[in-house]
């Protein structure tokens, strides 16, 4: 079972890889332009540095941790999970997703299969870049744990992004299309940039236990900070990840159940 | 003209249909207003004033600078997608001029994102996060007169950067390097006065400090005096050889249409 949907996987991409070799100036404007994207808000943090010693307590390192780690892990979502964003627009208003529906496997990993997206490598090798290069200077010592931990944590951050996107998209089972929901949903991640700690209660609580993107960046890095006082919350990370993929997939099942094709 | 001006009309109404993306908009500038605010409030928690700039005057040029930076990339995607799918050569048939139909499109759509978007925003910004008018009437006008031209200047320049639809077919990427290059030169994440000298003297000779950052600072009166006509003089420049630019390389664009479609 597990073993037919790895190599169906790798068949998927084998073929999205044909596309992309396809097409190589754009698989480069692609990658390219998703490293400018994130190397400009980098620069503004740099900037704003520049200018102060340190944002609520927080040093120049530690926020670019953060934000290292929030690349890192939306990069995972974003090469391997982007159709998502397509749900509304490209399968279920024209009818597409009929044809998902009477292959012989899940219709969720098909859907996910259908795309591999060659952007995203962009944001993680800006991600890694950025992760080592915080990485000294935050006063902990690297050990095999902590690397191990480390790469746990992004993968669980980025499953947390994976996550939230699916649970907005589903509703598109409901209204044909629920991009802009997603699109709001994702604008949250923005506050996940910066320390929690810099928002108000109510903002902190809301991206702690309702939309959990704290736990995308800001908790897991606290981890790795000295003297932070989020160590124990940050473990969690793991759990959150599981729990939302949890719900997200139910609430998916509960969607597909729902649904009535566009088609007639 | 008439004909221009309907296409304008139709595509407000076409917004006023979709409320969907209304309200995700309108919450999304509201959620960026909250960390722009937040975050710029924890910068200033140990200092008073950065290169001169107290909080509400840095906040008021933040927040002036976002809502204007909405309104200067314009209908290139449109372009780009018309081109792609080959739309183009029916469109090229018909009795208007594209580019032409596509800017008043654009008004349209500005001025419906003005009337329901930014208006309503930024008077809650006014009342809720210490934005401060321009210091003089005068400086009021002038902003208004340099916002314009910095919108028309990135409304030719999204254009500009559409008709490279014909050579590539990532428009998702394309649309992404352009706004990561808008916000870095055009000072519309910081006034370009914190940035390195280097980077300010690089700036002055591309056009996007033209579109966010000239209008801005003479809002919040960074810019002052000579400084301000001297800004005003390099957007006219940039105003009109953008203008210029697009019409021939869209004239020499058309003429490879005609090429492929044989």
């Amino acid at each position: 079972m597990l073993s037919r949907y790895i190599k169906l996987y790798y068949l998927f991409c084998k073929q999205n890889f044909k596309v992309m070799l396809e097409y190589r100036m754009d698989f480069l404007l692609g990658v390219l332009s998703v490293m400018l994207q994130q190397f400009a808000g980098i620069f503004f943090v740099k900037i704003v540095f520049d200018h102060i010693h340190a944002l609520n307590g927080w040093t120049f390192y530690e926020i670019l941790f953060i934000y290292g780690i929030a690349a890192t892990g939306r990069s995972i979502h974003h090469i391997f999970f982007d159709n998502l964003w397509t749900l509304g627009w490209q399968y279920i208003r024209p009818g597409k997703f009929d044809r998902l529906l009477i292959r012989p496997i899940n219709p969720l990993f098909h859907f996910i299969a259908d795309r591999l997206q060659q952007d995203g490598l962009g944001q993680l090798f800006i991600g890694i870049i950025v992760i080592s290069t915080a990485m000294p200077h935050l006063g902990i010592s690297w050990g095999i744990f902590e690397l191990l931990l480390l790469v746990v944590m992004i993968i669980a951050s980025g499953f947390i992004f994976v996550a939230i996107n699916l649970f907005f998209a589903t509703l598109s089972f409901w209204m044909v299309d629920s991009l802009p929901i997603v699109w709001t949903i994702f604008n949250l991640s923005d506050f996940a940039r910066y320390p929690l700690t810099i928002y108000h209660k109510g903002i902190r609580h809301f991206l702690t236990w309702i939309v959990p993107y704290g736990f995308t960046a800001f908790y897991p890095a606290a981890y790795f900070i000295k003297g932070s006082g989020y160590e124990r919350l940050a473990l969690l990370t793991p759990v959150v990840a599981i729990v939302s993929c949890i719900v997200a997939y139910w609430f998916w099942n509960r969607g597909l159940k729902a649904f009535t094709s566009t088609g007639s | 003209m008439r004909k221009y001006f309907e296409f304008a009309r139709v595509q407000m109404q076409v917004h006023a249909a979709y409320s969907a993306w209304f309200w995700a908009n309108t919450f999304s500038i509201l959620l960026r207003m909250l960390v722009i605010y937040f975050f710029w409030k924890a910068v200033y928690s140990s200092r008073t004033e950065i290169e001169g700039l107290p909080f509400d005057g840095m906040i008021t040029y933040i927040i002036i600078a976002m809502f204007l930076q909405m309104f200067v990339s314009g209908v290139g995607q449109e372009l780009a997608h018309t081109i792609k799918d080959g739309n183009v050569a029916i469109e090229l048939m018909r009795p208007y001029n594209l580019i032409t139909r596509l800017v008043a499109m654009d008004i349209g759509d500005k001025v419906i994102h003005f009337v329901r978007g930014a208006l309503p925003l930024s008077i809650l910004a006014f009342i809720f996060m210490d934005i401060t008018l321009p210091t003089t009437w005068q400086g009021g006008l002038l902003f208004l007169l340099s916002a314009f031209m910095g919108i028309w200047i990135g409304t030719f320049f999204d254009l500009l950067i559409a008709i490279l639809a014909f050579w590539t077919i990532n428009l998702w990427g394309l649309q992404v390097m352009k706004e990561a290059v808008i916000s870095f030169f055009s000072g519309a994440l910081v006034p370009l006065i914190l940035f390195p000298e280097w980077f300010q003297t690089i700036s002055l000779f591309l056009p996007f400090q033209a579109m966010v950052y000239v209008p801005v600072a003479i809002y919040t009166g960074i810019l002052s005096g000579t400084e301000v006509w001297l800004a005003l003089g390099s957007q006219s420049f940039w105003a009109v050889s953008l203008f210029v630019l697009l019409r021939v390389l869209w004239s020499i664009a058309i003429k490879k249409v005609t090429i492929f479609g044989g």
